[in-house]
Formats: C-alpha cells, structure tokens, sequence
C-alpha cells in the first residue's frame, strides 16, 4: 500500500509498539471497555434527555417563563436569585436617593430665604389682566352672563379691602419704600376705594351690567423690582374708532411707594398696586369684538418684547351684546 | 476534514505548511484501495449511542450545544414550495454520456465523429437550446437594495418610532387647538436619519460591489469546432450540443465534453472538484460517476497540456458547473449573526419600551389624565426608548472595521459581515494554513538522553540546557550543515527570529534555532565547505551532506544527515551520549523510541540527525563523491539527536474547522496527519481495526477520534448519521466531496448550532460559500461565481487574512457591546424627565428636541470612538462566542446601562434642574403639581416660591434653560459613562487613555454642547439657552460617582471570578 510518508511512519511505530511493549494492547484493551462503560451511562443520560426532552417540549411554553416548577425559578430566577438582585437594587437605589438628598440639601443650604440667587429672567415685570380670560365676552343683561368675571374681580380685591389696607402704612407718594435692612418690612396701602367706580363697592358689577366693564390691571410681583420715572398704565383700542377709557386711579398711575417688593416671607401682606381702566363702550360699540392693549409705560421696563406678549403689555378682547 | 483544535492540550498542533510540500509530493492516485475509506462505518455508529453535548465536555464541544433533532429525512429537503428545481439541483450530475459508446453519443445528438455537426443543425441546437453561457444570476435592482437598507435590521425600530411620532401628533392635531409640535419634528428627525444611514450603507456596499465589478473577465471566449468537417473558431457562446471540439493545453473547455480522442491530455479540475493534481483524460469510460470518469471534460476547466477532441454533451446552464451556478445562486442564505444579534437587541428593546409605556400609561389613567392624553404619553414613552443614534453608530462603526480590513486586503461585501468571522465557529476549508500561525519552530530537543526546550528567545535568556555539551554542539553542527535554508539577505539589522528565509520550513526552523543558539551558520558553513548532498526525497526521507571539517590538519570528511527518525536510527550502530560514541544497545534504542513517542505525541514533527566520520584511508583529500550513485557509506553512522519542530497554531482559529477537500481519502488522511489534522494518537475506525487485527464493524466508533468520510458516503447517510459524524469526532476528514457534498456539510453544522465559515476558490465551493454564515472568497484565483457567492474576498489570497478577519470580527463585536451599552445607558436620563413631567407634574425637565441633541450629536462621536477600542484581554486566546448565549445585548448590559448607570445620569440631570428652578426662584417644593399652570400659555402671573409672577415666555425660558442643563449634564456624566464603557472587565488604568478618537470625542461633545448652549440665535433656533458656569457642574459629583461605582464593580468583576457580581453584571 502506497501512503505518505507520515503514515508509514506511524505504522513503524505502531508495529515497534506492539512488538516491544506487549502490555501496550492490554491496556488498550481496557481502554476499549471504560468506553463501554461511559457509553451505557450516556446512552441513560441521553435517554433520560431525551424522554426529558420529549416531556418537556409540549410543555415548555411561556407559562414556564413565568414560573418552572422545576427549577422553581419565576420569571427565569430562583427565589434567592430574585430577593439577591432586589437587595442590591434596594440597596443601590436607596443610596442613591442619600446622595441625591444630599447634593439637594446642600444645594437648598445655599439659597437665600428671601433672595431668589437668578432674577434676570424676571428683569422686566408682565402685566396680568383680571377678571382672568384672553377673551371677555358677555351680555349685559344676562347676569348669569358676566357672574363669573365679576366674582373673579371681587375675589381679587378682596385683599385690598379698605378694612385690611387701613392696617398698612400710609408711604411717601411717588417715591421707593426702600427698607432693605429693617427687619420688619411696612407695606404699603392700596385702599379698594381707590379704585371708584371700578372698586365693586358701589356698583358691584364692576360696571359689566351697564355694558362698561371695569378691566384690573396689575404688574407681576417682582423682588426688589425700582421701576424708573413714573410707570403708568396706557391703554389703546386697536380697532377704527377710538374707545373712550377711564382709569381708577386716576392717571394710571402704579405709584413708586409700592417698590420694591421684598418677597413673600419678610413681605407677607404686600399688595401690588392695580390700575383699573374701565371701557366706556358707547352703543355702536356693542357687539363688537373690541381689541385693547395696555403697555406699562413713562419707565425703563421693556414692554415691546417680541417673543412675550405679556412683559410690560397685555392685549385683551372685549365683546359686550345685549 | 473536521479538525478541532484544542487549545488546553498541546497535543494536536498542526504543522500546516507541510501540507503544500506534502501533497506535492503525492503521486497521482489512481489505483487506490478504496474499499478501506469507504466504508466508514456508518452503519455502526448508530449502534451506539450519542454522546450528548454538554457543556462539560470542553470547549471542543461548545459549538454543539445548541443543537436541534430535526426527524427529517435530509435528501428530500423541506423547503418551501417551487424548490423542486434546488433539490434536484442538490442531486449529483445526471450526465450518463460517459458510459455511451461514442456511436451512442453521435446517435444522441445527431453528430458526426469526423465532421461534426452540419451548420443548419448547429443553428438549430442554438435556437433551442440557447446560448452556450451562464446565466447570470439574477441581479438585485439598485432599489431592492436600497430599500433593503432602508427598512432591514435596525431601521425598523426607527420607521416604528417615527410613524408612532406621527400618529401620535395626528391624534394632538385632532384634538389639540395648539398641537406641541415635538412629536412632528422628532418623527420627522427619525425618518431622516434611517433615510440618510440608509443612504450612508447604501453607498458603503455599492463601493464594494464596484470593486467586485472590476473582477469581472470581459474577454470573450473562443472555441475551436468543427462543422462540417470543417475547423472554424466560434465564440464560445454559439456552441452547441454536438459539436466536435478540439481543446489544446492552455485552452479552456468551451462545454462539458465527451472526449472521443486523446493526446496526453491533462486537464485541471481544481475549480470543480478541488483535486490539485491535473488529471488526464482519455475516451474510456473509467468510472460511473462523470466527475470521476477520465471521458468527460468540463465547462470552464482547463486544458493544461496535450490536445483532445470531444463532443460536446451539455452546454451554458446545464453543464456540471452551470448547475452548481445555478444552485448556488438560487440558495437562500440565513440572516448574518449580527443581524440576529441586532434582532435580538430591538426584541429587548421593544419589550423595555412597550413595558414602561404600559406601565406608564396605566398610571396615567389611574392618575385621571384622559384616554387620549395617555395614549399621547404612551406613544411618547415608547419613542423615547428608540435610541436614535444607534443605528448610525453601528453603521459607522462595522464600516470602520469593513474599512480597516479593506486595507489588510479582506474585501467584505456585506457589512453586517464584518462581524461574523469573529463569532465562526467552524471553518470548512481545504486550505490548512488558515489555520497556524505558518511560522514554524524548534520546539523540543532530544539528546545526551533526555528532552529539552529549545530556547526560542532572542537574547537566549530561556537556555533550559548546557549549551557547551558535546552532543549539543555536534547536534547544531549537523543541522547547521545539513540544512539548505539560509536568511536572505540585507537582513542583518533584523532581529534573527523576524528575519525572511529562503528555504523549506522546517529546515528555516532549524536555521533560526541555530542561529539563535550557536551565532552564525554562514560562518559555521563556511568553515565546513560542502563536497556533496543528497536533497531531501521521499523514497529516502532523509538528507545528507558531506562537508570538510573544521580542523585544516583534519583531512577526513564529515557526513551529515537529517531526516525520518526511525530511517535515521536504522542507519546508525552508535550513538552520541555526553559527547561520547557509544554502541547502540536495546536500552538506548528504547530510550530513543520513547522520546519518539513523547514528541510525536506533543503533535510536532520530529527529526534525526546523524553524523560520521569518513574514514580518510577509504576517503581520501579530494574524493569524489557521486550522490546519484551512492559510492560512500550511508550507514553505520552515529545517532546525535532529535529536534521537534511545531508549526502553533493560530489561537484565534475557531473551536472546530472542517477540512473539506476534493482529494482522494488517501491523499486526504495522509495530507492530514502529516500537518496534524488527525492528530498523532488519534486514529480512525480502519486504524483501529488494523492495529486490533479485528473486523471494522467490530470497533467501538466510539473509539476513534477521528475520521475520513468519502464524499460519495455522505449521499448514503441520512441527517442523524451525519450529526453523529460531526458531534462524536473531533478530527473529521472529508474526502472527494461534490460541490452538492459541501452544501450538505455546511447545513449539517449549521444544524448543529455552529456559524459556518466556508472558504475556497472553486466554482465547487461556491454553494458551500454562498450556504455559510460567511464564505470567504480568493480575489486572484478565486472564480468569478466563488466571489459572487462569498460574503468576503481575500484581495491577495493570503488566507492569513481570514485571521485580521476574524481578530477584527470579534473586537467589532466587542466594541459594539460597549457603544451600545454606552449609548443606552443616556436612554434613562432622557425618559424619566418625561415619567417625571407625567406623575409628578413638574415642568418638563428635558425637550425632545434636546433629546435628539444627545442622541444625534454629542453621543455620536464617543460612540463611534468605542469602536476604536484596543482589545481588552487577547481576544483571539478566546473561544468563539456561543450564539446561544453570548448575546450582543444582553439582560445583564440592560441592567447595568438603564438600572444603574442610567439611574445615576438620570439623577444628576435632575439635579442640574432643580438647581436653576431653585436658583431662579422655584424651589422643588413648588413644582410639584405647578405642571397644568406652568404650561398654561393664559397664566402670565404665576407665583414662585418668593412670590415672584412669572409670565408665561418668562418662565419657559427658564424651563428651556432647565433642558440645556439638563443636556449638558447629560454630557458630562456620558464623560464618565464613555470611560466606564472602554473596559467591560478591566480597570480603565490598565487600559489606558490611548483611544485618540476617544479623547477626540469628549472634547467633541463638550464643546458641541457649549455651542448648542452658546451660539447666539440658538435660543430661537433650538430654544437652548446660555448657561451660568456654576450649572456646568451640577452633574460633577454624579459623572464621579459613575466612575467610581464602575470601577468599584469592575474590580470586584475581577477578584471573583464566576461571582455574583460576574453573574449579574459582566455584559
């Protein structure tokens, strides 16, 4: 038989092998009978297999990701495998909410109670309108019509009730109530009766039963807020004809004596001013949607922004029928 | 052949580059005992039982685990409907012209044996038989493909995400006055961005395919016919059944012919069969199978010399190599594993994503949001569990690596190839030095008695013995001399183990130990001048020379000589023992044998040497030596030594490799256990039953290690015999096999759980090429439909290249784990914002539009850096990945990137917000349920906890701010995350900060961040706005936390191996 030469050298060897060590192919022999023995376990093993195999095929479905009850394993974990990784997650997170608790208290520590630390976002105050809707639209004669504007109005002038304001310091017209380092900051009075006709007292439709609603105006709170020169309110009709306003107090006037404000906690009963303006709608104008913008006007606060249409101004639309 | 290479034992090392020089050296097989291989017994391994796979068994096994009992008889393949054609295909050659008489072949086509065919008849045959070409398999459009790209793997995630987007901003449409615009634009971003990387792949693989392109042979083909007895040159197109042909050496055979005469003509299969040898061809009838039978010339092979003149039996797709066109073309190829792997991940996904939508949107409801508004936030949670840069990152990052394998020359077609090599766990392949590192050395010595290292180290500092013994240096001395490789020149500076030498293996490997041990072998030569030699043949296997000695006074002249051990002993009467002669005697024979045996079993490949000293008064001064006729004594020499030499194998080679070859089983088992591939030790059933002395049937088949399957067994065995086969043998021949053969090979394995990878040249290969997880094509001499069917093309055939391939498969692999886990892991900062807006009724702490920021911007670049990633560990000592169970992304990479790390960010996000919300005015305490006026556009006076009234605008801004903080700490804590993702094992300090890209990429994000902060006009554009230093660091602490708690867990991961932390954390 013609081989490689690899191969006939095998062969010597074996040949060499077989001659020399005779006890060679004994052991050889023994070899060959642990396999058997092997062999039958695993012909068991893989019989078992398979029957397991042939069992558990049908059965094995997606109730057994949920629950083996053969490993006891729920959810493709043992029990202690679960109750282990849970641990750690508790563990885990529970010392991540410390560290979180703690980078927060350390962070609260450094505010100031009555400073918020960033206020120029707030640099230049909104105006806000009440009674609260983009849209007043109501029929004079139907009070059911208008309750809730005007129930709006009272609830806000509630707080400037004469008998409330009458507890508050009388302050120095047209200039700032600075008092930065007393402990104890006065505040300023802003009697409802200031507000006339519009103030509720006398006529508590605030006019909206005559068909000329009272419109309140107030500047958004903010701390520490001067506004320069003389800030009053300055309302227009954006429409053909001009409107004929009134304004409580008269001129529009947010006096100077209600800056700056200190904020809620040293500051608890301040109050902002209000302007009123109350729209005297003659008949032509009933029923037709009346378009009006307030600007905060006679200071450096912008009212011109492009983006916010309510720093320094608010429009307003006003349809009265009857 | 199957040959698994275990690399616990160093017993089955393959010397692999032995194998060209061996099978060169086989003669012609013609007349050989086939009965012997034959019959393998099949029959007898289903006597006994199957060993079940199990883990246990070692990591040979592993492959095997997953393995499915498919009843299924696997001739008549289950395949769908309309595959008739693919079965019959799969069936051998119906040719049966080879046994006709030549009378009976001019009758079957109307032919003449002398003036061939008549013209009318020939153009007749043409209309109906059509064109004498292949098909070309049909092409994919460019839109197919497109659309491919589009909508496969990954893709589909975001297409859902998007078209969830926009369902959900319809329902907002229809019932919102003021619809939040989020939902559009994130729907529309997902969309551009699986068209744009499905444009980016897209032009990725159609460059590849250019290059494909510019393989393809232009020159049209010749034929020599003879048509009415006249000899005419046709394009080979127009041939037809028939015809009369002539083919001279050098030609290519226009058809499948039935040769009717010869003149020495040799025709080179090795494209269809594989056989390496040219094989002749002659009228008669050899044999039935028409591969096998000497009458039958084949399309597309080639003449190598003589001439022969044949009809022409079977033209374009109906000769042997157009079936196997056709088959391999109309084979269905399975998805790539990283496509499954990426299936895998989206099912894990999806599976978080809709479990956090439910949960979340029960919630809701219980929360008394209404029906639809949950459904809005449903929707939301889902989408936002997409992560939107990973299908570009896992794009960018298989291109980068299809790249740097294009430069070492591995053309990958496809790009999800890329990876596949790496996760291979079986190689089918003829060609052995894929396999070994080709770099063959000394590895032990015997002498003086005794085994000894060799010390292959540079500066020999590894000496394990005395290097002034005696027999040592005479040792040296004759395989020094003995030896005709020698180091090319220009190489002095080299260290000597890199140096290039010209010469056959062992014997560089000798020249090298030599080198290294006793300095110069030029000069050692030079000393001995050379008077004569006798090369190296195989009727011999030995070598000798005779040379000078050193000594001038010395007139007498030293033989040497090396070769087979047991030739060498025979030769010698003495031996060399502490520098001194002694009679070879029993004991030292035996002592001899045993050495023998213990190197042969460490799989090296062992030498002798011997020398002697010629006699001066039968040899004088100037004697002449005649090598071709013997006139000096070649024995009675004296024995020196042994040296075994190993060719290591390669670490990276997969568990198993199956070695199919077209050679005869002779060849084919010889080849084998020359370089290893059947191991020294390991024998076959027939060699166990020789040595026995015992029938074959009566070997337990349990027994044998190894075996050789004939190709044509393998039509005889059904689909658990074939299992058996490849389950219970480690070493597994496969010998003669047919292109349908390898086919049936490469679907056993892959039956068997294991990613095939098929490499070859041939048309025969390319079913087998094109079935395979990944078919590895040679770009010089590969045919052109072996490389349409591969997956991969080795530009310069060098098969080492197989091993970048396989080395960068599995640092892709790797790498990708750790961009994914890094990518993941910001998915939780950036969904709990959301979960936080919905229960908790705080202002929402992070837009979609921020979101997408991360995602698409600052995320990308340290993403795409992992993939530049140096190997933690050495990869390729490592076993391939078991597909069953090394997953890509698995629950455990989940649990560390959403339950953990992910946790982390997601806090220092939320403290960056809470931070400038207090620091403007809001303290947590007021946010809580603030939500519904927060985002009331009518609420322009709304209170802080200073009693402050913000307008609406006033306070979005500051909301806006929120988000840019919230990304830009999102940023910082993905610092620490991108680190932390660098290692999955080691510490960071042992991996080192060398990723350049890496380095690049944090400086990156950090400042795209501070841009999308900065930039003017990004308040409009994005609406993100500047932020005041101090926010920056916010997530400070937490960025340190996460790296500290990674680096925690990873040395724990280290110091207890298989430990808990392993078990639950290790991805």
């Amino acid at each position: 038989m013609s081989s490689s030469p690899q191969e006939q050298n095998r062969e010597q060897k074996e040949e060499q092998k077989e001659e020399q060590k005779e006890d060679v192919k004994e052991e050889e022999v023994k070899k060959d009978m642990k396999p058997e023995d092997n062999q039958n376990q695993n012909e068991e093993r893989k019989a078992e297999k398979w029957e397991e195999n042939k069992k558990e095929e049908p059965k094995e479905s997606w109730k057994d990701c949920i629950y083996n009850p053969r490993t006891g394993e729920f959810m493709g974990r043992t029990a202690s495998s679960w109750g282990l990784i849970l641990l750690f997650y508790l563990v885990f997170y529970g010392f991540l909410a410390g560290m979180f608790c703690l980078t927060m208290w350390v962070m609260l520590q450094t505010l100031d109670d009555n400073v918020p630390r960033y206020q120029d976002r707030v640099a230049n105050p909104g105006l806000v309108i009440r009674p609260h809707a983009a849209e007043i639209s109501f029929n004079r004669s139907d009070p059911t019509n208008y309750n809730q504007y005007i129930q709006n109005l009272h609830n806000l002038l509630q707080r400037y009730n004469d008998s409330i304001q009458e507890r508050n310091d009388l302050c120095m017209v047209g200039e700032y109530t600075e008092q930065d380092n007393e402990p104890i900051k006065k505040v300023c009075q802003f009697k409802r009766s200031m507000l006339r006709q519009c103030s509720g007292l006398r006529d508590s439709s605030f006019g909206f039963a005559e068909g000329k609603p009272c419109i309140i105006i107030k500047m958004n709170r903010v701390i520490g807020l001067k506004p320069q020169g003389d800030p009053y309110i300055n309302c227009t009709a954006k429409g053909d004809s001009p409107l004929r306003m009134q304004y409580y107090p008269s001129e529009a006037r947010l006096d100077k004596m209600f800056f700056p404000y200190y904020g809620n906690k040293a500051h608890a009963d301040y109050v902002q001013p209000l302007v009123a303006v109350q729209l005297l709608l003659s008949r032509e104008d009933l029923n037709v949607e009346q378009t009006v913008e307030c600007k905060l006007e006679g200071t450096n606060l912008r009212n011109d922004d492009d983006r916010d249409k309510f720093m320094g101004r608010v429009v307003f639309r006003v349809k009265v029928s009857e | 052949m199957i040959y698994k290479i275990q690399a616990t034992s160093q017993g089955h090392f393959t010397r692999v580059q032995h194998y060209l020089l061996y099978s060169a050296r086989q003669k012609p097989h013609g007349e050989f005992n086939k009965a012997r291989w034959l019959y393998f017994g099949c029959s007898q391994l289903l006597v006994h039982t199957v060993r079940m796979p199990d883990s246990t068994y070692g990591r040979s096994d592993s492959y095997r685990v997953a393995t499915t009992q498919d009843k299924a008889d696997r001739s008549p393949k289950k395949k769908k409907g309309g595959t008739k054609d693919m079965d019959d295909l799969k069936k051998e050659v119906p040719i049966t012209e080879h046994k006709m008489s030549i009378e009976e072949v001019c009758r079957k086509f109307n032919t003449d044996i002398v003036q061939g065919l008549t013209n009318a008849k020939a153009a007749e045959y043409l209309i109906r038989d059509g064109p004498n070409a292949l098909t070309p398999p049909p092409t994919t459009p460019e839109w197919v493909k497109f659309c491919r790209q589009l909508f496969g793997g990954f893709s589909i995630l975001l297409w859902t995400g998007a078209i969830l987007c926009f369902l959900a901003y319809a329902i907002q449409a229809a019932t919102e006055d003021e619809p939040a615009g989020d939902n559009l634009y994130l729907g529309i971003v997902l969309t551009a961005v699986v068209v744009i990387t499905g444009c980016f792949s897209y032009f990725q693989e159609a460059k590849s395919s250019k290059i494909m392109e510019s393989f393809k042979n232009m020159v049209p083909q010749q034929a020599l016919v003879i048509r009415e007895g006249e000899k005419v040159t046709i394009n080979a197109e127009e041939v037809v059944g028939g015809d009369l042909i002539e083919v001279k050496g050098g030609d290519r055979i226009p058809a499948d012919i039935r040769v009717v005469s010869a003149h020495g003509c040799k025709v080179d299969n090795s494209s269809l069969t594989g056989e390496s040898e040219p094989q002749s061809r002659s009228p008669d009838c050899t044999h039935d199978n028409p591969l096998e039978t000497r009458n039958v010339a084949f399309f597309s092979t080639n003449c190598v010399e003589g001439t022969a003149r044949g009809i022409v039996i079977c033209t374009g797709d109906r000769t042997v190599m157009g079936r196997i066109a056709t088959l391999t073309s109309g084979l269905e190829t399975g998805k790539t594993p990283i496509a499954k792997e990426i299936e895998h991940f989206i099912h894990i996904i999806t599976g978080v994503a809709v479990f956090l939508g439910v949960t979340f949107f029960i919630l809701a409801i219980i929360l008394g949001y209404s029906w639809l508004e949950a459904v809005i936030f449903l929707i939301g949670i889902i989408v936002a569990n997409v992560p939107e840069g990973l299908l570009a990152t896992v794009t960018v990052c298989l291109t980068l690596t299809a790249k740097r394998m294009a430069k070492k020359n591995c053309l990958v077609k496809n790009l999800e190839a890329v990876e596949t090599l790496g996760s291979t766990s079986t190689i089918c392949s003829d060609k052995t030095g894929t396999l070994t590192q080709n770099r063959m050395t000394v590895a032990h010595m015997w002498f003086d008695n005794q085994i000894h290292e060799a010390d292959t180290t540079e500066d020999q500092s590894g000496a394990s013995f005395d290097k002034s013994s005696v027999t040592w240096l005479s040792l040296a001395r004759v395989a020094g001399l003995c030896n005709r490789a020698q180091f090319k020149a220009g190489q002095d500076s080299l260290p000597i183990l890199k140096r290039d030498v010209a010469g056959d293996a062992s014997e560089s490997a000798l020249l090298k130990c030599i080198e290294l041990s006793c300095g110069s072998v030029r000069a050692m030569r030079d000393r001995n001048k050379k008077v004569a030699e006798i090369p190296f043949n195989s009727t011999n296997k030995y070598q000798l020379s005779v040379h000078e000695t050193e000594d001038p006074n010395d007139n007498r002249y030293l033989l040497v000589m090396k070769g087979a051990p047991e030739r060498i002993l025979d030769r010698c009467t003495t031996i060399l023992v502490q520098g001194k002669e002694q009679p070879m005697d029993e004991e030292l024979k035996e002592a001899f044998q045993n050495a023998y045996m213990e190197l042969g079993g460490l799989g090296e490949r062992v030498l002798g040497f011997c020398h002697v000293l010629l006699p001066e008064d039968q040899y004088p001064k100037g004697f002449a030596f005649d090598t071709e006729d013997v006139n000096f004594q070649t024995d009675n020499l004296c024995f020196v030594g042994l040296m075994s030499m190993i060719d290591p194998p390669r670490a990276a080679v997969p568990d198993a490799v199956i070695m199919v070859t077209g050679d005869h089983p002779i060849t084919a088992k010889a080849i084998a256990k020359g370089v290893g591939i059947i191991s020294e030790g390991n024998e076959t059933v027939e060699d166990i039953a020789a040595r026995l002395n015992i029938p074959v049937s009566q070997v337990n088949p349990r027994d044998a290690k190894a075996c050789v399957v004939h190709g044509t067994d393998l039509k005889d065995l059904s689909q658990d015999q074939m299992d058996d086969i490849l389950r219970n043998h480690t070493e597994i021949v496969f010998a003669r096999t047919s292109p349908q053969q390898k086919l049936i090979i490469v679907e056993g394995c892959q039956r068997l759980g294991a990613i095939v990878a098929v490499t070859g040249d041939g048309v025969n290969d390319s079913p087998a090429l094109k079935k395979a997880d990944i078919g590895v094509a040679m770009g010089i001499s590969g045919s052109d439909v072996s490389k349409q069917a591969a997956d991969m093309i080795l530009l310069d055939d060098n098969f080492a290249s197989i091993v970048t391939g396989v080395e960068e498969g599995r640092l892709i692999f790797d790498n990708l784990k750790k961009s994914i886990a890094y990518t993941l892991t910001s998915n939780i900062p950036e969904i709990t914002p959301f979960l936080f807006f919905i229960i908790v009724n705080i202002p929402l702490p992070l837009g979609t539009i921020t979101i997408l920021c991360i995602d698409l911007g600052t995320d990308m670049v340290p993403a795409i850096s992992l993939a530049y990633e140096t190997a933690e560990s050495d990869i390729m000592k490592r076993q391939p990945r078991n597909p069953a169970r090394d997953k890509l992304v698995n629950e455990r990479l989940i649990s560390i990137a959403y339950g953990q790390i992910g946790m982390i960010q997601a806090l220092g996000g939320f403290f960056a917000y809470f931070v400038i919300l207090a620091e403007n005015g809001f303290l947590p305490s007021r946010l809580v349920g603030i939500r519904l006026n927060w985002d009331d556009r009518s609420t322009n006076d709304l209170e802080d906890s200073y009693g402050q009234q913000w307008t609406y605008e006033q306070r979005k801004i500051v909301e806006f701010t929120c988000h840019t903080a919230f990304f830009v700490s999102i940023v910082v804590v993905q610092w620490a995350d991108v680190i932390i993702c660098k290692t999955r094992r080691n510490s960071v300090f042992q991996q080192g900060m060398r990723n350049k890209i890496l380095i690049f990429g944090l400086f990156e994000e950090t400042a795209l961040a501070a841009f999308l902060s900065y930039c003017p006009g990004m308040d409009v554009a994005l609406r993100m706005y500047p932020l005041k230093p101090s926010w920056w660091f916010c997530a400070f602490p937490y960025s340190f936390l996460i790296f500290v708690y990674d680096e925690i867990r990873k040395l724990l991961l280290r110091r207890n191996p298989g430990g808990w932390v392993e078990r639950e954390t290790y991805y």
